[in-house]
C-alpha cells in the first residue's frame, strides 16, 4: 500500500493552500489556536480572508490589525484578561486598517452552522438567538440574510433557522498526527470537529509527529482522517501564547503584554515588526519568547490510563451446536 | 529585561479585614444555587461564584462550560476563564460545546445560567456587542460567546456584575443575551420557551429579581449601602419589593472559604490575574 505523506514546512502549507480572497476556519477553541501558522499567513501577507473563528482570541487580533481580514465569522472576540481586543475594536469603531464585515452568532449557533457545513445540510433549526438582537424581524441588522426566524412546521413554535457554513480552508493545531494526515487532539474541543470537517482542504500542525500505529492503537481521538488532510506540518509550541493541553499552559503575561503593547496603531505595527514580520519562522518567535518562559509553562505529568480496545485475529467464538 | 516568568499573586492568608462589595456580591450569588443542581457557568464572576456554592452548601452541583467541559470538583487552581487549560485535568467530562450548550442547555436538562454582562437593562436584557449603531459602533465588546444560548436557553438566568450607572441603562444598546425583551409576554411572542429567562441580577449594590412584568424589582440592597444608593445606580425608576431590606452578610465560614480556599491568591477577589501592577516587558 503507498500512502502520501504530507509533511512541509509551515510557509509551503500556506503558499500552496491558503490564497486571498479565501474563507478560512482556524480551529481551536481557546486552546490550540493555530497562531505559528496566522503569523505566516500574515507574513505572506495574503489579503481579503474571510477568517471564520468560533472563540476568537488574540490571534484573530493580530490578523486583523494585519489587515488580512475582510469578513469575521465569530461568537466573541477579546482578550480573556479579561481586556478588549485593540485590532477588532479599531477596525469596527473606526475602520482601520480597513472595514471588516462581521457575522456574528452565539457559540451554540456557530456550531449548528458548522455542523450543517460538515453535512452538506440545507440549515438546522434552534430555539436559540431568537429575541436577541441578532433576532433580524424585530432589530434588522446583525447576521440579516444569514438566520431566518419561521414557524416550525412540525410544532408550529418559532424557530431560528441557521445556514450552514463551509470553508474552502481549515488549520488546527493538534498535539499529534502521523506523517499522512491522521490528526489526533484532546482538551476541550468547542466547535472544533465539525469545524474541521465543514472544510475543503485541511492543514494540521501538530507538536509531535507519530507512526500510524500509535494513531490505530487509540483511534477515538482522532479529530480527522488522513483523506481529508492535504498538509501536516511539525511545529512545536505552534498554538504559544495559547495551551496545548498536556503540553503546555496558556502564557498569561503574554495576554497582559499584548493588551499593553497594541493600543495604538503604531504600537501594534512595531508588536508585528517585532513577532511576525521581523522574523523567518517559529524557530526565531521561540527564541524570542525565551527557553524559561517556555519551561514555565510546561505542566507537572498527568497522564490517563491506557485503555484495552482488544486485539481480534480469528472469527467466531465457540459455536453453540 | 524580565527573564523570568511573572508569578501572579500571593498566597492570602489573611483571612480577616472588612469585607468587600464584591465579596457580598460574590456570596449573595452563590446562596442562590441549589445543591444537586445543574449549573451553565459562564465566564469571569461565575466561575468564582460557583466554586464557592460548590465548597458549601451545593457540593453536588454539576458545572458546565460552553467550550464543552462538565466539572464536579472544585479545580486545582481557579480557572481565570471557562477556556483555562486547568479545567482538562479538573473534569469529568471533555468534549464539545454540543455536549453542553447542546445536550445539556438546548436539551432542557440544566436548571440554571450564571453569566457576566457589560450591560443589563430594566428588562433583563444583556448587552456584550455593542454601544451605539450596531454598524457603526461608538464602543465594541466583545460579542455573545455562549451568553445568548444561556439567555435563551436556561430556566433561571442569574447575571452578576459590579454595579455601574452605565451598566444600568433602562434599554440596552444591543440585545446580545435576551432577558425579558420588552416585558410582560414579549419572551414568549418571541418564540423563547417558558419557563426560561432571567431570574435575578446580583451586583457590588445588591440583588434584583424579575416582578410579573418581567421588570427587574430591588429585593436586597448591599449592608453597607441603601435603597436610595441603588435606586440612583440605574438609569430609570427602579422599582422596590415591598420586603426590602439589606443583604445578610458574608458569615466567617463563607468569607473563610473564599477568600482561603477558593481565591488564595487573590485572582479574582483582588484583580491580581489581571497583572496591572506587574511590568510585564518581554
Amino acid at each position: 500500500m503507498s500512502r502520501t505523506e504530507k509533511l512541509m514546512p509551515m510557509s509551503d502549507a500556506i503558499d500552496r493552500y491558503v490564497a486571498d480572497g479565501d474563507v478560512l476556519y482556524l480551529g481551536g477553541f481557546i486552546q490550540q489556536d493555530p497562531f505559528a501558522a496566522a503569523h505566516e499567513i500574515i507574513r505572506q501577507g495574503r489579503k481579503d480572508l474571510t477568517v471564520s473563528k468560533c472563540a476568537s482570541l488574540i490571534l484573530v487580533d493580530q490578523m486583523i490589525g494585519a489587515g488580512v481580514v475582510s469578513r469575521l465569522i465569530t461568537s466573541f472576540t477579546w482578550n480573556p484578561l479579561p481586556a478588549q481586543a485593540h485590532c477588532f475594536v479599531r477596525a469596527l469603531t473606526r475602520q482601520v486598517p480597513h472595514k471588516i464585515d462581521m457575522e456574528e452568532y452565539s457559540i451554540l449557533a456557530l456550531n449548528l452552522a458548522y455542523f450543517a457545513g460538515a453535512l452538506n445540510l440545507p440549515y438546522v433549526a434552534t430555539k436559540t438567538m431568537l429575541g436577541s438582537g441578532f433576532d433580524w424581524e424585530q432589530t434588522d441588522f446583525g447576521v440579516k440574510n444569514r438566520l431566518k426566524f419561521e414557524t416550525s412546521p412540525f410544532t408550529g413554535e418559532r424557530v431560528c433557522l441557521v445556514p450552514p457554513i463551509k470553508h474552502d480552508v481549515g488549520i488546527m493545531q493538534v498535539q499529534r498526527c502521523d506523517p499522512y494526515g491522521n490528526a489526533q487532539a484532546w482538551g476541550m474541543m468547542g466547535e472544533v470537529r465539525y469545524g474541521l470537517q465543514s472544510c475543503e482542504k485541511l492543514i494540521i500542525c501538530a507538536e509531535e509527529i507519530v507512526d500510524t500505529d500509535v494513531i490505530t492503537r487509540d483511534p477515538n481521538r482522532t479529530l480527522v482522517p488522513a483523506f481529508r488532510v492535504n498538509a501536516v506540518v511539525k511545529e512545536p509550541w505552534g498554538s504559544h501564547p495559547a495551551p496545548m493541553a498536556g503540553y503546555y499552559d496558556m502564557d498569561w503575561p503574554y495576554n497582559a503584554y499584548y493588551e499593553k503593547e497594541t493600543r495604538t496603531e503604531d504600537q501594534f505595527q512595531n508588536f508585528l515588526e517585532k513577532w511576525v514580520y521581523g522574523i523567518r519562522d517559529r524557530k526565531a518567535y521561540l527564541k524570542l519568547i525565551k527557553q524559561d518562559r517556555l519551561d514555565a509553562l510546561i505542566p507537572e505529568r498527568f497522564d490517563s490510563d491506557p485503555v484495552p480496545y482488544g486485539k481480534l485475529t480469528s472469527h467466531f467464538g465457540v459455536p453453540y451446536a | 529585561m524580565a527573564n523570568s516568568p511573572v508569578i501572579l499573586g500571593c498566597r492570602m492568608l489573611e483571612t480577616k479585614g472588612p469585607v468587600t462589595r464584591v465579596e457580598q456580591m460574590i456570596v449573595s450569588a452563590a446562596r442562590l444555587i441549589q445543591d444537586k443542581s445543574v449549573l451553565m457557568v459562564g465566564t469571569q464572576w461565575p466561575i468564582i461564584v460557583s466554586l464557592l456554592a460548590k465548597a458549601l452548601h451545593a457540593p453536588e452541583i454539576t458545572i458546565c462550560y460552553e467550550g464543552g467541559a462538565i466539572i464536579e470538583k472544585v479545580p486545582d487552581r481557579i480557572p481565570f476563564f471557562t477556556g483555562d487549560p486547568v479545567v482538562n485535568s479538573s473534569s469529568v467530562l471533555i468534549g464539545d460545546s454540543f455536549d453542553t450548550l447542546g445536550a445539556v442547555l438546548h436539551g432542557g436538562r440544566a436548571d440554571m445560567a450564571l453569566l457576566s454582562a457589560a450591560s443589563v437593562d430594566r428588562y433583563g436584557n444583556i448587552n456584550t456587542t455593542c454601544v451605539g449603531d450596531y454598524r457603526s459602533p461608538k464602543i465594541r465588546f466583545g460579542g455573545s460567546g455562549g451568553a445568548c444560548d444561556f439567555g435563551s436557553l436556561a430556566p433561571k438566568t442569574t447575571i452578576v456584575l459590579e454595579h455601574d450607572k452605565k451598566r444600568f441603562p433602562e434599554m440596552v444598546d444591543f440585545i446580545t443575551t435576551p432577558g425579558n425583551l420588552k416585558g410582560k409576554d414579549n419572551r414568549r411572542e418571541s418564540g423563547l420557551r417558558p419557563n426560561t429567562g432571567p431570574h435575578a441580577v446580583v451586583t457590588t449594590l445588591g440583588l434584583f429579581n424579575f416582578d410579573k412584568e418581567g421588570e427587574m424589582v430591588l429585593t436586597a440592597y448591599n449592608p453597607t449601602a441603601s435603597v436610595r444608593e441603588v435606586k440612583d445606580a440605574v438609569q430609570w425608576d427602579l422599582k422596590t419589593h415591598k420586603d426590602v431590606g439589606p443583604l445578610d452578610p458574608p458569615s466567617e465560614k463563607e468569607l473563610e472559604v473564599l477568600r482561603v480556599q477558593i481565591d488564595p491568591g487573590g485572582m479574582y477577589l483582588r484583580e491580581a490575574r489581571l497583572l496591572k501592577k506587574s511590568e510585564v516587558v518581554i
